[in-house]
């Protein structure tokens, strides 16, 4: 069936490819009431279940089809029908690794291969034929519309199916013939009565292809007009809420607009077409037409709730509920009703208990990913607004739930909050919601330790850090991705003098996160007694300090090459966190501080360091963009910071008359030095 | 006028220094023959009749076809893996010739696989053969390569030209032009998806001239001889509710031309329009596309 599906894919949709870009914003579908693999899951568990029988083999150790296991049990049963039988279909599963390696493999079928292949299909064909009278009729005659399909004798099939298939006994074999016909019938122009088939096979895949182009409130009312209960509702109804909801989400403050992994086929539907529907939905369920119209108040709940009034959403969806529906239909009104609960209803210990039970429930489903998903976007969109007053519950409920929002938030939450949710995770819950995020927890150990110490040291209290480092062992920091950078960068070189770039094949090789010590307690304990030793300095040994100290608290910032002594990781767009101390900024006050010395080096070194572009707030230029030449032209801005920096720097250059190396080689200083020379 | 015998030894080694230098600037940059080409970027070749139109009307000699693209088999572990081959369901245009372009996910050059240059050069031939697209005289690879994949892209390449054994080239971003060359015949500088996508209120995330001037100036000493592909596609995104459609103003993809040939003359003589489709065909007047191909 897979073949067809795909097949069909093929032939419909031929999109461009186009790379995309894409981020997790939380807002994935809510309404579902058909499973995207439900029927190619149901089949392949059955087919899966029979040859098991076959086999005799009741454990695990059956795992996938192979023809030889099956034939030789068949032998030693004497089943010379189902030897045949399966050779032949061996034959025709061969026939459809030709189709498989045109897409996916890199022996690209011969033109002879793909003639051998129609020669085989017709032989199969005929030997299938010859068998529908035998006790294995019906896998002789999917065989045979197996091979029809890949000829392309859709007619042939079509007449089959409604003149011998369609009698057969239920057997998984004719649920898989009456998904050929449905294909058959689509591929002929019947597209109606194939659509009802797919529709009530429950083949998702399928259904897409087909209505691809043909989702609208116009045709859900036109098809309920044709059969209030027609197979093919559900899917066009959950896919037309799923686009309004699209639609929704873009608007929304949080939505940011992306695009989603699985949102494949995005209908841009208005908010009047959405609030027909949501009149629609109302009346279907007062026309009493409808066998589930949990379905259409669930689907008028939802609408409602997203372009109407949240007030009748919640009257809806607690309706929704108590109508009759599938059990998928009533799971996803349960699901509707949890965010909508928990986005409208105040806050009361009522609430929290029948929370813990409805995640309770939510999450016994989680092996689907539908229901993965609407955990992740209750607890973002509803649940993380509930308990914005309550951190150390909201830090347990993001671990309970695995989003990734658990590590932002913890890394970004006061140091004293997060102390707070270490405890609540060590001490026994006292209510049910408490009780069900408690079980729920994942911990690693030493993770949460190290968030802390990491948190004081970025408020650069060193010895509350170094309380909560002095436990945690250096293997701890040989797992994290940053240990290859702690490994082979040193805080106690300048960086303005020299970058500490790591090599590729040094970045890229496993063996070079070995470290000799836990690297943020030594940085923490060095910088407290370098710090404790300040009362006791004077003059130039004091001005030194100050320097080597700027030295240190530059490479720790998120600018510096020690980044990794107070975040996990870095990137571009990063800077200066919330609680957090601005680290380059301390350090340039350090710099002030071991200004004018007359030791000679030192001087030449703190005036570079106090033009080095981290260590100022913009650069010593503005650029405008020149339409002539293509390029920016730069425009020296004198009352910038780091332009007085770099003036007194040549400057002293000048009275020393002999810049060192670092200085004369610095390409920012020659470009600075020509704009100087020229104003 | 007999002029004295030093001045004319002055004239003679000054012109001997010109033609030196003229000489030596012919050898550095051999350019490519003059020509309009498209890149087809479906899973299905499939020509109506106006894209059959375009490829006439503007003299289209190549057409870049992506045949399939090379991926990462993270289920089964089983390495670099073809995924999302074409289908051939149309005749190909006659006199156009077809040129084979496979696009390798950068992660796949992470490590060397070996055999895979192999792999891939007779799965071209096969593909050909099976569906009768004969004279195929030269393939093409595209990879976002980086700093990290480069070495193993361009041993890949070399391993590629070798079975190969004719014509290769391959896909320069402009990020890239500040690296070593790749070793192909020649590059296809890619003068599209300049911009991050996120930064779509400041910049077209398809081209934008000031995403471009940056790295124009790599473009002269670029030693490899270079076509050039301009996009004139559209990209399609729903923005807080609004449906955005990113295109580029014809006007914008005619100013980078400008702005790139008139740092490398070459860079006029072979163009590249990403991709022929329909619609992207409708989306510009014909003045445009004729602009866009002048030479």
């Amino acid at each position: 069936m897979r073949r067809f599906i795909t097949t069909s894919l093929l032939a419909v949709i031929a999109l461009p490819m186009l790379a995309c870009y894409w981020a997790d914003n939380h807002n994935y579908y809510l309404f579902s009431v058909y499973e995207r693999t439900e029927f190619s899951n149901r089949m392949d568990e059955i087919t899966r279940n029979n040859w098991k029988a076959y086999l005799g083999q009741n454990d695990d150790s059956y795992f996938f089809f192979r023809a030889d296991d099956i034939i030789k049990a068949a032998r030693k049963k004497g089943d010379a029908l189902m030897v045949s039988y399966v050779q032949n279909l061996e034959k025709y599963l061969r026939c459809v690794a030709i189709e498989e390696r045109k897409q996916r493999e890199w022996n690209y079928p011969t033109k002879e291969e793909i003639n051998a292949c129609r020669k085989n299909l017709q032989a199969i064909r005929s030997y299938a034929a010859g068998k529908l009278k035998t006790r294995l009729r019906s896998q002789h005659a999917l065989l045979y519309m197996r091979s029809n399909m890949m000829l392309g004798q859709h007619d042939t099939n079509i007449n089959f199916w409604e003149q011998t298939a369609s009698q057969y006994i239920e057997t998984v074999y004719k649920d898989m013939m009456k998904n050929i016909y449905a294909g058959a019938l689509y591929k002929t122009g019947q597209e109606a009565k194939a659509g009802e088939l797919f529709a009530e096979m429950g083949d998702y895949n399928s259904l897409m292809t087909q209505y691809y182009k043909k989702r609208s409130f116009a045709a859900i009312r036109q098809e309920y007009l044709r059969d209030p209960n027609a197979k093919v509702l559900p899917f066009l109804l959950q896919d037309f809420v799923n686009n309004s909801q699209e639609a929704y989400d873009a608007c929304q403050p949080h939505g940011e607009g992306e695009a989603f992994g699985g949102k494949l086929f995005i209908r841009d539907i208005s908010q009047d077409e959405a609030k027909q529907m949501r009149n629609f939905c109302e009346q279907v369920v007062k026309e009493r037409k409808t066998e589930v119209p949990a379905l259409w108040k669930s689907a008028k709940a939802w609408l409602e709730y997203m372009f109407g009034s949240k007030e009748r959403a919640l009257k809806d969806i607690r309706t929704a509920t108590t109508l009759s529906g599938t059990e998928r239909i009533k799971d996803n009104a349960r699901v509707l009703r949890l965010y909508i609960e928990s986005a409208l209803v105040p806050q009361s210990e009522n609430y929290d208990n029948w929370l813990a039970q409805e995640l309770e429930w939510l999450f016994s489903k989680q092996a689907e990913n539908h229901y993965q998903n609407v955990l992740n976007r209750v607890t973002y969109q509803t649940l993380k607004k509930r308990y914005a007053e309550s951190p150390e519950r909201m830090a347990a409920l993001f671990n309970a739930t695995g989003t990734y929002e658990y590590e932002t938030y913890i890394d970004t939450m006061k140091v004293e909050r997060l102390e707070d949710y270490l405890q609540y995770t060590l001490r026994s819950p006292r209510t049910p919601l408490d009780r069900f995020l408690w079980t729920h927890q994942k911990k690693t150990e030493h993770a949460l330790e190290d968030l802390i110490g990491t948190k004081y040291m970025r408020l650069c209290q060193w010895e509350k850090a170094i309380q909560w480092l002095k436990d945690i062992p250096t293997s701890y920091y040989e797992k994290k991705g940053y240990a290859v950078y702690a490994a082979n960068r040193k805080y106690d070189v300048a960086p303005w003098i020299k970058r500490q770039w790591l090599r590729s094949a040094v970045l890229y090789s496993n063996h070079n996160g070995k470290l000799k010590s836990n690297p943020k307690l030594t940085f923490a304990r060095e910088v407290q007694r370098m710090e404790g030793e300040l009362n006791v300095l004077s003059g130039e040994e004091l001005k030194k300090r100050y320097y080597e100290l700027a030295i240190r608290y530059a490479q720790a910032s998120y600018t510096g090459d020690c980044w990794f002594l107070m975040r996990d990781g870095k990137n571009v767009s990063d800077s200066v966190r919330v609680n957090e101390t601005d680290l380059a900024a301390k350090a340039a006050e350090l710099l002030r501080k071991a200004d004018n010395s007359k030791d000679t080096r030192l001087k030449e070194e703190v005036l570079f360091a106090k033009a080095y572009i981290y260590m100022n707030p913009s650069p010593w230029y503005t650029l405008t963009w020149n339409s002539n030449t293509y390029e920016y032209d730069r425009h020296p801005a004198p009352q910038s910071a780091q332009y007085k920096a770099f003036a007194s720097l040549v400057e002293y250059e000048k009275s020393i008359n002999k810049p060192s190396g670092y200085v004369s080689k610095c390409d920012e200083y020659k470009q600075f030095l020509q704009a100087y020379n020229h104003r | 006028m007999i002029l004295p015998l030093m001045i004319m030894k002055k004239i003679t080694i000054w012109s001997g220094l010109f033609l030196c230098l003229l000489m030596t600037g012919c050898q550095r940059q051999e350019e490519l023959e003059e020509g309009n080409a498209v890149y087809y970027w479906r899973t299905d070749f499939r020509l109506d009749s106006t894209e059959r139109v375009f490829l006439n009307q503007y003299h289209i000699q190549k057409i870049y076809c992506r045949y399939f693209d090379v991926v990462m088999d993270t289920t089964q572990g089983r390495g670099p893996m073809p995924n999302a081959t074409i289908s051939f369901s149309d005749t190909l245009p006659r006199n156009i010739e077809i040129i084979p372009t496979i696009y390798i996910m950068e992660d796949c050059m992470h490590q060397s696989h070996q055999g895979l240059a192999e792999k891939l050069v007779r799965r071209i031939r096969q593909m050909n053969e099976t569906n009768g697209i004969p004279n195929v005289r030269e393939i093409q690879i595209d990879c976002d390569y980086t700093v990290r994949s480069r070495n193993i892209y361009y041993e890949f390449l070399r391993e590629v030209k070798q079975a190969w054994s004719q014509q290769l080239s391959t896909t320069i971003r402009l990020h890239q032009l500040s690296m070593t060359p790749p070793p192909t015949d020649y590059g296809v500088l890619m003068i599209y998806n300049t911009g991050h996508p996120e930064n779509y209120m400041e910049r077209n995330p398809i081209l934008d001239i000031r995403d471009v001037s940056p790295y124009l100036k790599h473009l002269n000493d670029y030693p490899l001889p270079l076509s050039t592909a301009y996009p004139v596609f559209s990209w399609l995104r729903i923005i807080r509710g609004v449906h955005v459609e990113h295109t580029v103003e014809a006007e914008e993809i005619l100013k980078v031309k400008r702005a790139v040939e008139q740092r490398r003359d070459g860079l006029k003589r072979s163009i590249i329009t990403y991709h022929l489709d329909k619609e992207n065909i409708h989306r510009y007047k014909p003045e445009i596309y004729e602009e866009i191909y002048h030479h």
